[in-house]
């Protein structure tokens, strides 16, 4: 079996982190964070998640097979990623566990439900991946703050409000 | 000796907004050698590397402080302001280009002759044609046509003394509004004490201080303050060792120093957004930071233009262009062979925020109340 790919899980990532691929490139943790997959689920699970992800892009990108990044039917793809990922009792655990892994920089152990059938592998409890995942966290990009203790946006700055994406506000008002 | 560059208050001008220039200049190659270094790597340079950019940034302050006492009027938005790089700085005789490149040898070696000091040979070798091939040159003179420096110590050497003349023939040279001053409860912690300017004396000594602190005429290891000069600071990155007081120039004998020059991203040297592929999403991250650069430079100037206390917002958005920077540096540039992307400093035209409103409030993000 060939190594899962890194491109493949970048876009992977994008798919689930609604981050764009400079933004997760940014963090300087792409690599690492698809090594600690690995090494927490085993290369056969992150193929297939690889696999389950490629499928739902084709679904949504309709009977041409169109190959672009975009557009998809987001439609589509939203049910696809849902049908072929998350509502799998093997891939969807695997997937949220990436979700958090972007979002806190921390790999949460998977559930015993899944170890007891999937098998475990060494590195599957919960851990850091490394001293920066924390503070490269996209949950703090994401609430338009900085992680507390780290990336210090100067003296003061506690006073000001949060500025948060436009794509997160979703129509509420200042 | 040769004829002063400076007879009025206009001249002065014209020189102080330079030597603005000149100092912000030397941050943005500054900058991206210290954030091309892997966090956590390196800690010897880049707290050296770090250094040295915070005090260039305090002298910028207090060349604003100068030009704000006699009646100036600060403007970081200015075309031409933020160089493009690689530009050209004075080695005596000769040039060097200034490049925005990574933590590698030949950034050091750049670094080294920014800071190197340089005394003309004779009073009337000060100023040096400037060779017609040259457009980016920094320490040109601005009354003297198509004459620079021989060295930046030289050129500051010449507004301590044009400052001089110009005071004793106008007693009202010194009339800024002292409100206008950027003092120590607006600037701290920053590369040294900020100096308000009031008078000649005063001025002098705020340029004296820039002079002495890194980029003067020689005037050994360590300054008044037992400081290391920023050239030497620079040595030590080449030479291996840290240098202690009683050292000769040549052979620090302090602890020695760890540089992995692997540790590092290879940010494209001087990159242009040409280099960016074009329409892409890491070319749209590129631009979009050349405009919070180019916002931050517009809060800047309304700092040194009568608002000081607005410099605390600046050093938000500071923190906030670190983290832009550190994005960019992470991402490899397309169809480069492995190189790294990087800021540009390339100011989009007109980038400054409205009057009185939020600033550097660029691309989507903007602020929200509950």
């Amino acid at each position: 079996m060939t190594a899962p790919s890194f491109e493949r899980f970048l876009l992977l990532s994008v798919d689930l982190t609604a981050f764009e691929e400079t933004d997760l490139l940014g963090t300087g943790m792409a690599h690492k964070y698809l090594a600690k997959v690995r090494a927490a689920c085993g290369d056969e699970a992150v193929t297939a998640l690889l696999d389950a992800h490629r499928a739902a892009r084709a679904d949504a990108a309709g009977p041409a097979g169109n190959r672009a990044r975009t557009p998809l039917d987001r439609d589509v793809f939203d049910r696809a990623l849902r049908h072929r990922i998350f509502c799998d009792d093997r891939l969807g655990p695997v997937a949220r566990n990436v979700i958090k892994l972007w979002y806190a920089g921390m790999w949460y152990a998977l559930p015993p439900e899944w170890t007891d059938r999937y098998g475990t592998c060494t590195a599957a409890g919960t851990s850091t991946v490394t001293a920066a995942a924390y503070q490269e966290g996209l949950l703090w990009r994401a609430i338009g703050a900085n992680p507390p203790g780290a990336k210090a946006p100067g003296y003061g700055s506690w006073s000001k409000p949060p500025r948060i994406a436009e794509r997160y506000l979703k129509g509420a008002s200042r | 000796m040769i004829a002063s560059t400076i007879e009025n208050r206009d001249d002065l001008l014209s020189y102080l907004n330079a030597a603005m220039s000149l100092e912000h200049a030397t941050i943005p190659p500054y900058l991206t050698a210290y954030y091309s270094i892997h966090s956590s790597t390196n800690s010897d340079a880049a707290h050296i590397i770090r250094v040295t950019a915070v005090e260039e940034m305090l002298h910028l302050t207090l060349v604003a402080n100068v030009l704000n006492a006699i009646g100036g009027r600060p403007d970081l938005t200015r075309p031409g302001f933020v160089p493009s790089y690689p530009a050209y700085l004075p080695d005596g005789e000769d040039d060097f280009t200034v490049d925005l490149r990574p933590f590698t040898p030949e950034a050091v070696e750049t670094f080294c002759k920014i800071e190197r000091p340089g005394k003309a040979p004779t009073a009337d070798s000060r100023l040096v044609k400037t060779p017609d091939t040259r457009t980016h040159f920094l320490v040109s003179s601005p009354t003297a046509q198509e004459m620079r420096f021989y060295s930046i110590g030289e050129f500051y050497e010449e507004i301590i003394e044009g400052l001089e003349k110009v005071a004793a023939n106008d007693p009202g040279l010194f009339h800024g509004d002292p409100a206008r001053q950027v003092g120590p409860e607006y600037f701290y912690s920053g590369g040294g004490e900020v100096i308000v300017v009031s008078d000649l004396e005063s001025a002098q000594r705020a340029l004296r201080f820039i002079a002495g602190q890194g980029e003067g005429l020689d005037s050994g290891l360590y300054d008044a303050e037992g400081e290391l000069a920023h050239y030497y600071r620079f040595r030590q990155l080449q030479l291996g060792r840290y240098y202690q007081v009683g050292d000769h120039p040549g052979a620090p004998t302090g602890p020695p120093l760890s540089i992995t020059w692997d540790d590092v991203y290879q940010v494209k040297a001087s990159i242009r957004l040409a280099d960016y592929p074009a329409g892409s999403e890491l070319a749209r991250v590129a631009e979009d930071f050349n405009a919070d650069y180019g916002a931050f430079l517009a809060l800047l100037t309304k700092a040194f233009d009568g608002e000081p206390s607005v410099l605390q917002e600046g050093v938000c958005e500071m923190f906030r262009l670190r983290d832009g920077f550190n994005r960019l540096v992470c991402n490899p540039l397309p169809g480069s062979g492995g190189l790294h992307a990087g800021p540009t400093f390339e100011i989009p035209a007109g980038t400054g925020p409205e009057p009185q409103a939020a600033p550097a409030t660029v691309g989507t993000t903007r602020t929200v109340t509950t």
